[in-house]
């Protein structure tokens, strides 16, 4: 009986004491980050080369889907607006709804499933195939050299795509709302203006992505780093970069939320 | 000590406590010497390899390399002195987003200054060594396993290493890429009075170019001497090692707790 119960103590607390360790990894990963920063810096080459891969490669994706969600606040928005005759404010509500929460939320989930997957994917690859041992033996730290400069590219890329996602998402409300509903142009841009506040809207929106480009770079580049050198430790750690970030987007979009508004 | 490249004394590892993968391993590699560690897989070679490297740090004991003792030198201190180490992997670990000239030109632009012109003349000479001058555009998913190998050694001694380690360079090769392999570890060897230290379980190939072997099981060091003492040992387990039988004092079997006729279900006294 005493067996069973301390084995059932062990079941409880081994997933909490797993959760304690995983997150002194990712603290010490990031301290390890932060320390080699000003070594990264040296090698821009490699910082644009990531900017490439998970910024630039993600354009398309952002932007069809900042479209198409600017498309949908815009004709939600009309149909509940026009049941209390309040159209003319529907600029408002597409921008605001972009700026506060879809655009940051929406951008580094996406951003996560395109860029991070892949940064996670490849380096797990490079683990398993015994690439980041070669760079280790030849006096060369992964972390500077592979780890930083993706970070770095990174965090300069989420609060990029989440100004593209919401651009394209205010162009994709105004299409549905002006150019097909025929709301007056005017009214939808000035009220736009009227309502949105460049500190508490747009800056705060901003910041609110850059946290979360951190958030989702860091637990790429861990998920990666610490991938199990199989097929399958890889395939495992590119899931859990996906649905890890995605988690931690939506809880700290309501800490950020909490604190800012 | 001090003649000595390498030297492990009463070396024990083990990755998790429960199993000793080195016990009580002690190594001295002379300077300029080609030495050979055998064993069957799961003899601990390669992990006494990432103890040279200082990847990991012995559980007793201590490794010395270059007069330095690994276990109270700082990361930083590990990482230089892996500058004056080259090493060769298995499967040659190629960078695989890199082409073959960025992968030989690796470490010469991330230790050195030296400008783009001279480090493309440098490229061109390793690769020229070993006898892939012309690829230095091809990427790496282009190149065959011996090629590939090929330039992973160009791109181990790309800063001339004092100290080379072989991982299995054998592996995998076919006949006439083995023989390139062997003769190239050879000739770089004598090229750079390099001191190499060959990981292998390939008999036939490795005696031709080593000067000592010592030979590993189970953890610990069952012979050494020169080729040819090793080739003539009546030790029962060398002499298996050596001819290859499948009977003798190691066991192909895992060695398990389990019964496995209790495990069937199966009596005996009945």
């Amino acid at each position: 009986m005493n067996e069973k119960i301390i084995n059932f103590t062990r079941q409880l607390g081994h997933p909490f004491a797993e959760f304690i360790l995983t997150l002194g990894s990712i603290i010490r990963l990031l301290i390890d980050i932060i320390l080699n920063l000003p070594f990264a810096l040296k090698n821009i080459f490699l910082i644009i080369k990531g900017i490439h891969f998970c910024g630039v490669k993600s354009i398309v994706i952002i932007a069809v889907s900042g479209w198409f969600v600017g498309m949908v606040l815009g004709l939600q928005g009309y149909n509940t607006l026009n049941r209390f005759g309040s159209i003319s404010v529907l600029g408002s509500v597409v921008a605001l709804t972009l700026l506060r929460e879809l655009g940051p939320v929406l951008t580094a989930i996406l951003f996560a499933a395109r860029a991070g997957s892949g940064i996670t994917a490849e380096l797990g690859l490079m683990k398993a195939t015994e690439q980041l041992d070669a760079m280790s033996v030849m006096a060369v730290n992964p972390i500077r050299r592979l780890i930083v400069p993706k970070f770095i590219a990174g965090i300069i890329s989420v609060p990029l795509l989440t100004a593209l996602f919401i651009v394209a998402g205010i162009l994709g409300g105004y299409f549905v709302g002006v150019i097909i509903l025929h709301l007056d142009s005017g009214t939808f841009w000035s009220q736009m203006r009227d309502s949105v506040n460049l500190h508490d809207d747009v800056y705060n929106g901003l910041f609110k992505s850059f946290i979360f480009g951190i958030s989702v770079t860091l637990i790429s580049v861990y998920q990666g780093f610490m991938a199990k050198p199989t097929a399958e430790g890889v395939s495992v750690a590119t899931t859990k970069t996906v649905v890890v970030s995605a988690l931690t987007v939506l809880a700290l979009d309501y800490v950020l939320t909490a604190l800012m508004f | 000590m001090q003649n000595f490249v390498v030297s492990l004394k009463n070396v024990s590892f083990s990755y998790d406590d429960t199993r000793m993968i080195l016990k009580n391993i002690s190594i001295n590699i002379p300077k300029g010497k080609r030495i050979a560690i055998m064993g069957g897989s799961g003899s601990g070679k390669t992990t006494l390899l990432r103890l040279i490297t200082g990847q990991c740090q012995p559980q007793t004991g201590t490794v010395h390399v270059f007069n330095q003792n690994l276990s109270r030198l700082p990361n930083r201190k590990i990482l230089n002195l892996r500058k004056r180490i080259g090493v060769l992997f298995q499967f040659g670990a190629l960078f695989t987003d890199m082409s073959v000239y960025e992968n030989v030109a690796f470490s010469i632009k991330e230790h050195t200054n030296l400008p783009e012109s001279i480090i493309q003349k440098i490229v061109a000479m390793k690769l020229k060594a070993v006898g892939l001058f012309g690829t230095q555009d091809m990427a790496t998913n282009e190149l065959s396993g011996g090629m590939a190998r090929r330039v992973a050694l160009a791109r181990a001694t790309a800063l001339d290493p004092e100290l080379m380690l072989y991982d299995e360079p054998f592996t995998g090769l076919d006949p006439i890429s083995l023989n390139v392999i062997s003769m190239l570890i050879k000739k770089l060897n004598d090229a750079l009075e390099q001191t190499s230290i060959i990981i292998t379980h390939d008999f036939a190939t490795t005696l031709k170019i080593v000067d000592y072997v010592y030979v590993m099981a189970n953890g610990e060091i069952i012979a050494f001497g020169t080729p040819l003492a090793v080739l003539n040992s009546q030790e029962p387990a060398v002499k298996q090692f050596v001819k290859g039988e499948v009977t003798g004092p190691f066991n192909y079997e895992f060695q398990t707790k389990m019964s496995y006729n209790a495990y069937l279900g199966i009596d005996h006294n009945e």
